[in-house]
Formats: C-alpha cells, sequence, structure tokens
C-alpha cells in the first residue's frame, strides 16, 4: 500500500449525487446515485468512456455544472463539515481554489491568453491573501519551479501560448497549488498530451501528493494511467460506478462484466494478447437508459433478470470491493 | 520489389517572415524519410505530436506536393505521375481518417459515401452499385438498413466503419490509416482494430498504420519505424523494436507507457526525458535526439547517425546504440535522465 495513502483521515464523502440536464430530446441522466469517499494522500481514479458522466460528476462538486440546462437532482458532497450542494454560493466559493482545486484536460481553455502565465499565477494570490504584486510574482516564480518549469524567473512574464503543451499544464498545476489545496481534482490532465510528457506530468503529480498528502481525483480513460498511480478506482458506465475497488484488486480481479470486457479489449505494450476481445455494441444513450443493468445491451452474462431490475452496487464474494450484478459468482 | 518503397522524402513547408526577415524559415517536417511497406502487411508509424507522421502520409498521397524524394507503388513514381496514370494509381491507394465525422460530408447518405468512389471511377452503376454499396457495407459490420442514413446518425465506431468502407471501395493495394481508432473509446477501437485485421486478412491488403499509441501499434503490424522530429531512429520487425530497441528515445518512449497492470508498474523501471522536443524550424545539428540525449557527444552534434543495423537485427540511427538494460544504468549515472524505480519510492 501507498505509504501517503491515509484511510483513517477522510477528506471528502460524496453521497447520491444525481446529475440531470433537460434536453430538447429529453432528460440526459449523467451522473445517477454516485457515492465515494476521499481519503488523506489517496489517489482515486474515475474510469469510464466518453460520456459515462466522468467529467459531469466531478463538476457537481465544483459548483459548475451549468443551471440550466443542469441541476444536481439530488445528493451531498460534504466536505470539512459542509455540504457543497446545499451550501450557500459565498461559502462554497470560499472553499474552492483555496481547499479544493481543479485542472483540465485543456489548460489553454483555463489561461487567460492575454496574462502572462506568471501573473495568472500569482493573481489568485494578491486576491485572496492580499500579496503585494512584487510579493504574488515572487511566490508564482517559487510555484512554477515547484512544478519544474525551466528558468522560471524569466518565464514568468511568458503568455501562454509561448508555452509547450506540457508547460502550460504544469503552470495549470502551479495555479492550482497556489493555495496549498487539501483536493485535487484532475480531469484527464494528460489526455492531450505526448506519452513522454504525461509520464513527466503524473511524475509531478506523484511528488507533489507526496509532499503534499492532498487526495486526488483523477479522471481518465486511459487503463495504464490508473494501474501505474491509483490507489483506489471507480469505473463508471451509463453515469453510475459499477464497480469500485482497489486498484490491485480491480486488474487482478475485475468483478463486473464491463470492466472484465474493457481490460480484455485493451492492447498491450509488453505482451502479444492475440485477438483483441472487444465489448460488442455501444454505450446507452443517457436519455433511454434500459430498465435494468444498464449494461445488459452488450453483456455475455446477461439473463432475464438483468434486464427488468437494476443491479445495486454489492460486495463482490471473491475479493473487497463492490461491483453492480445480479450474476456475480455465477460465470 | 515492395509494394510501397519510400525514398529520401522530404517535406518542408515554407514559412512567411515579416518584410526584414531576409533568411527564409521553413518547417522542416519530413527530413529524408525511406521505407518500404510489403504487401499484405502493416508497417505502423509512430512517434509524437509533430514529428512528421501525418506529413508522411499526406505527402504520399499527394495532398501535400513534396520537397524531394520519390513514393513508388508497384514500382511507379507516384510523384512523377500525372492525369489518368495518376488517378489509376490513386484507385490503389486509400486513406482512413482519425476523425471520421470531419472527413464524411455530412450532406450525403451513408450510401453516397461509400458508393461516390465506384461512381467516380466508373466501376459500377444502378443495381450493381447497389449491391456493390452493400457487401461493403456487410463486411465492415454495418446493417444496410442503415445505408440511407447521414453520418450524424451514427457512433463515432460505426462513422470510421463508413470510412472503412468507403476505403475499400475499389478494392486497393494499401490504405494510409491516419490515427484510425485514436478517437474511440478502448471498447470500441478494439472492434475496429479487429475489422482491419479481418479485411487485411481477407484481401491481402497492406496498411501504412500511424498512430500514438505503441499498444495499439504492436498489436496491428508487422514491421515498425519510430519517428522523431522528421527523421525516423530506429526501424524494425515488432519484435525487436518491442523486446530490444536500441535508440535511447524509442526507449524512453516505450518506457513512458504505462502498462495496465499495477504489479508491472511498481516494477518497471522509466526513463524520463526532460526538457521539449526541440522546433522543427531550427532542428538540432547531427542527431535531432541529442538535445534531450543523456548520451549525446560532440560526435552526435556534428555528424547525423545513419539508419542503418549494427548488427543487431534492424536499423538504429544512433551512434552508441545499446540495449535497454546498459541504456538504464548509463542513464541514472549521468543524472540528465529520471530513472524513476518505482521500488525506490518507497510504494
Ligand atoms: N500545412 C502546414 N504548414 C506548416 N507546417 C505544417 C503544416 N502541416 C504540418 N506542419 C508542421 O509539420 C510538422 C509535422 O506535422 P505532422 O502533422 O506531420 O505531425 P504528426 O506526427 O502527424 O503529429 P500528430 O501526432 O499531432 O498528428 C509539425 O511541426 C507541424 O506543425
Ligand atoms: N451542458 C450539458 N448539457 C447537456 N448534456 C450534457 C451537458 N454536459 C454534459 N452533458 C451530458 O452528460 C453526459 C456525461 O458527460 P460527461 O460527464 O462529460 O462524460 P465524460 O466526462 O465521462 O466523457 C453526456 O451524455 C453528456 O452529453
Ligand atoms: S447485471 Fe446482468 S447484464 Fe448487468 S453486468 Fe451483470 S450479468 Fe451483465
Ligand atoms: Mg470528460
Ligand atoms: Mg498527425
Amino acid at each position: 500500500m501507498n505509504p501517503r495513502f491515509d484511510p483513517d483521515l477522510l477528506l471528502m464523502e460524496v453521497n447520491g449525487l444525481t446529475v440531470e440536464f433537460d434536453t430538447p430530446d429529453g432528460t440526459v441522466h449523467a451522473v445517477t446515485d454516485v457515492s465515494y469517499r476521499l481519503h488523506r494522500g489517496e489517489t482515486l481514479a474515475i474510469l469510464g468512456e466518453s460520456g459515462s458522466g466522468k467529467s459531469v460528476s466531478v463538476q457537481a462538486i465544483m459548483g459548475l455544472v451549468p443551471s440550466p440546462p443542469g441541476r444536481i437532482a439530488a445528493g451531498s458532497v460534504m466536505f470539512q463539515g459542509l455540504d457543497l450542494v446545499s451550501a450557500s454560493r459565498t461559502e462554497v466559493n470560499k472553499l474552492l481554489g483555496s481547499e479544493i482545486a481543479m485542472i483540465f484536460q485543456d489548460p489553454l481553455s483555463s489561461l487567460n491568453p492575454v496574462f502572462p502565465v506568471g501573473w495568472q499565477i500569482g493573481e489568485a494570490l494578491r486576491v485572496k491573501d492580499g500579496l503585494s504584486r512584487a510579493d504574488a510574482r515572487a511566490r508564482a516564480v517559487d510555484l512554477m519551479d515547484r512544478v519544474h518549469i525551466p528558468n522560471a524567473r524569466k518565464r514568468v512574464r511568458d503568455y501562454p501560448h509561448e508555452f509547450s503543451g506540457g508547460m502550460r499544464q504544469r503552470a495549470m498545476i502551479a495555479m492550482a497549488l497556489a493555495q496549498d489545496p487539501k483536493v485535487l481534482i484532475a480531469d484527464e490532465p494528460t489526455t492531450a498530451l505526448d506519452v513522454t510528457v504525461q509520464a513527466q506530468i503524473m511524475d509531478l503529480l506523484d511528488e507533489i501528493q507526496r509532499e503534499s498528502k492532498m487526495g486526488l481525483i483523477l479522471i481518465t480513460h486511459d487503463l495504464g494511467v490508473v494501474a501505474s498511480v491509483a490507489d483506489s478506482v471507480l469505473v463508471m458506465y451509463g453515469g453510475r460506478i459499477i464497480e469500485r475497488a482497489s486498484a490491485d484488486d480491480f486488474y487482478a480481479k475485475p468483478a463486473h462484466p464491463y470492466s472484465q470486457g474493457l481490460l480484455a479489449s485493451v492492447p498491450r505494450l509488453l505482451s502479444d494478447m492475440g485477438r483483441l476481445q472487444p465489448i460488442d455494441g455501444a454505450p446507452p444513450s443517457l436519455i433511454h437508459l434500459p430498465p435494468g443493468c444498464s449494461f445488459g445491451p452488450r453483456c455475455p452474462h446477461v439473463a432475464q433478470e438483468c434486464l427488468t431490475d437494476r443491479p445495486h452496487l454489492v460486495e463482490v464474494p471473491t475479493r473487497p470491493g463492490l461491483a453492480a450484478c445480479k450474476r456475480m459468482g455465477k460465470f | 520489389m515492395s509494394l510501397l518503397e519510400v525514398r529520401d522524402l522530404v517535406k518542408e513547408f515554407p514559412l512567411r517572415g515579416g518584410i526584414f526577415n531576409l533568411t527564409q524559415n521553413k518547417v522542416q517536417a519530413v527530413s529524408g524519410v525511406s521505407f518500404d511497406v510489403e504487401a499484405g502487411q502493416t508497417h505502423g508509424l509512430v512517434g509524437e505530436s509533430g514529428c512528421g507522421k501525418s506529413t508522411v502520409a499526406r505527402t504520399i498521397l499527394r495532398l501535400h506536393k513534396a520537397t524531394s524524394g520519390s513514393v513508388f507503388l508497384d514500382g511507379r513514381d507516384l510523384l512523377a505521375l500525372s492525369g489518368r496514370e495518376l488517378r489509376e494509381a490513386r484507385a490503389d491507394l486509400q486513406i482512413i481518417f482519425q476523425d471520421p465525422f470531419a472527413s464524411l460530408n455530412p450532406r450525403m447518405t451513408v450510401r453516397d459515401i461509400v458508393g461516390e468512389p465506384l461512381i467516380i471511377h466508373k466501376r459500377a452503376s444502378g443495381d450493381e452499385l447497389r449491391t456493390r454499396v452493400d457487401e461493403l457495407l456487410d463486411q465492415v459490420g454495418l446493417d444496410t438498413g442503415f445505408a440511407n442514413r447521414y453520418p450524424h446518425q451514427f457512433s463515432g465506431g460505426q462513422r470510421q466503419r463508413i470510412g472503412i468502407a468507403r476505403a475499400l471501395a475499389l478494392d486497393p493495394k494499401l490504405i494510409v490509416c491516419d490515427e484510425p481508432v485514436s478517437a474511440l473509446d478502448v471498447s470500441i477501437q478494439a472492434q475496429v482494430i479487429n475489422l482491419l485485421k479481418d479485411i487485411q486478412k481477407e484481401r491481402g491488403l497492406a496498411f501504412l498504420f500511424i498512430a500514438h499509441d505503441l499498444a495499439v501499434v504492436r498489436h496491428i503490424s508487422d514491421v515498425v519505424s519510430v519517428m522523431y522530429l522528421g527523421r525516423i531512429v530506429e526501424t524494425g520487425p515488432i519484435h525487436e523494436i518491442y523486446d530490444n530497441a536500441q535508440h535511447p528515445y524509442t526507449q524512453a518512449l516505450l518506457s513512458a507507457v504505462p502498462e495496465p497492470d499495477p504489479q508491472t508498474e511498481r516494477t518497471r523501471k522509466r526513463l524520463v526525458l526532460t526538457g521539449d522536443v526541440p522546433d522543427p524550424i531550427d532542428p538540432p545539428s547531427g542527431c535531432r535526439f541529442r538535445t534531450r540525449c543523456w548520451k549525446a557527444t560532440e560526435l552526435c552534434a556534428n555528424e547525423t547517425p545513419p539508419l542503418v543495423d549494427p548488427g543487431i537485427g534492424h536499423a538504429v540511427a544512433c551512434h552508441y546504440p545499446e540495449p535497454l538494460a546498459v541504456a538504464v544504468e548509463v542513464a541514472a549515472r549521468s543524472g540528465e535522465v529520471a530513472v524513476r524505480d518505482p521500488f525506490a519510492m518507497g510504494s
């Protein structure tokens, strides 16, 4: 087990989180009944294919669900005794950025093109901590050093377009770290980056996490990235969590047929796989979800009961962890 | 003679400078690339963003005008052809793109999209056209009942199947696949990879398969070439490259790919490169990788290493090729490249 992960120190508890969007085609059930806990020093990976509800599930934590058309239909997010879902905007805003920070797949969209990167990193500190211009710049240089942006003293004046993709992501991380958050949410932080740069950024996050013991929620669709950094894994499908386990248990013994299908369909770098075993069909529409198991129409083990009753997350019989499948132990 | 022979291909994109800028800047996107694709085989082309993979593909297809070099398909130099000869040769050479949506005309039905090449090349019309399109749709696993729908009514994986059906219409000898599965989710990606492999077996097709996902390339290719900044740095049969890479860039690239297995990840050594890829407007002299290489010497700055086999069974463009185990030791001693040893991190 990872020594930075402290399972006794609960940081955040998400309970029954449900998010819907009203669209002309009907209600999109983007996230349904999502519950999990994040602990100090823990890296929790949310794994799933596109459209499975990963991003919306954390946008709900950050108050980023656009409303309308979106609404948090149910659930709570408890952080430091406060429910981020029902608390007032001002209370929540005090926490966001300082205690909970977020980085995105595309740093360009969150950096302002007309201000120097260093100024943007320092700006939050000037506003929140009342630092002087000079002090804010000095702190920005420190932070840029910490995320290993070479020549920080000089580059603090550069604009976002003068940075490479990897450097921009470092700058975003520096900005997120400015307030020393307890929770960092990273939504596909390396998806747009080359694999050698991805390795650098994942190393950086790991280094920071070991220093600060922050909890990290890492959203990704990359099974390799999850295996290399995660302590715990949540698998989302059709807007719901369908499996929850430690990373070791998940990879050694995936319990849900969808998890098993995912692992069988991904080619490996270090070994020959023979023929890949794809999952037939395509993910469900979140507007017209099937009444029973949302994976039922694609599942090789489907039975009549799966199509009528929705499976709930239950203990996996053969190892620790939870999975939402009616037929576990029967295939 | 191989089906496709690319020789010393160079593609430079001129950049317009200011009025006072007398030195004509250019992007050296592809700088002397040579490789073969054998009939019925898959040649994988890998490398990071901007290294020139798509430019190689587009230049071969004459979507870009080559700066110099030649491209022989079945012995005919594609870059020298024109008129009817070119149109004929083009039928043997098709392309599938990464983004099936952008490459399919949104106002055409699937039937028209897939049938269009047959009409343009006057290969079929009327009932025969109908049958041929149905056969093609069937072969790529699309319901012929959907033939009258438009591209936006299909999922990403289905759209890629439409692109494949269209590419197959003229029964080509070679299909250039530029990141054909990169935009797809893993479960769908596996469907398309299997489809491509099945079609290859049935039709004896060759693929030039471009991708940045090294695991996908291993799975689908017979031969692979690794590109860095406009040049091929290492090439050979798939097992040679994945099990015995000798170029420091190939080694770093392979070691950066995380394997979906935590046990393996905890025990694997990883070479973490520092810095960024240099600007192709002003690439380093000699070996283009030298600015990020932990073994670089004066020789590397002065002489471009040729892509030759130093007696290991495949070709590598490095003055100091060596097996991974040795490279890792040297890198660790140099201190220039972080050798990440997960055990040393106390986990
Ligand atoms: N039309 C163009 N004009 C100027 N420069 C170009 C043009 N097309 C490509 N380039 C440049 O040529 C180089 C190679 O680009 P190319 O698209 O071939 O890379 P790639 O290996 O396919 O990358 P990716 O993995 O991102 O698709 C890059 O530096 C790119 O910016
Ligand atoms: N602003 C929005 N309006 C309508 N639907 C939305 C909006 N944002 C997200 N959705 C829908 O919610 C679902 C989940 O999306 P998302 O969380 O972004 O998926 P992921 O991050 O797993 O790819 C998708 O069906 C998506 O189309
Ligand atoms: S509940 Fe049934 S359909 Fe759903 S995953 Fe389990 S076996 Fe498959
Ligand atoms: Mg997302
Ligand atoms: Mg490309």
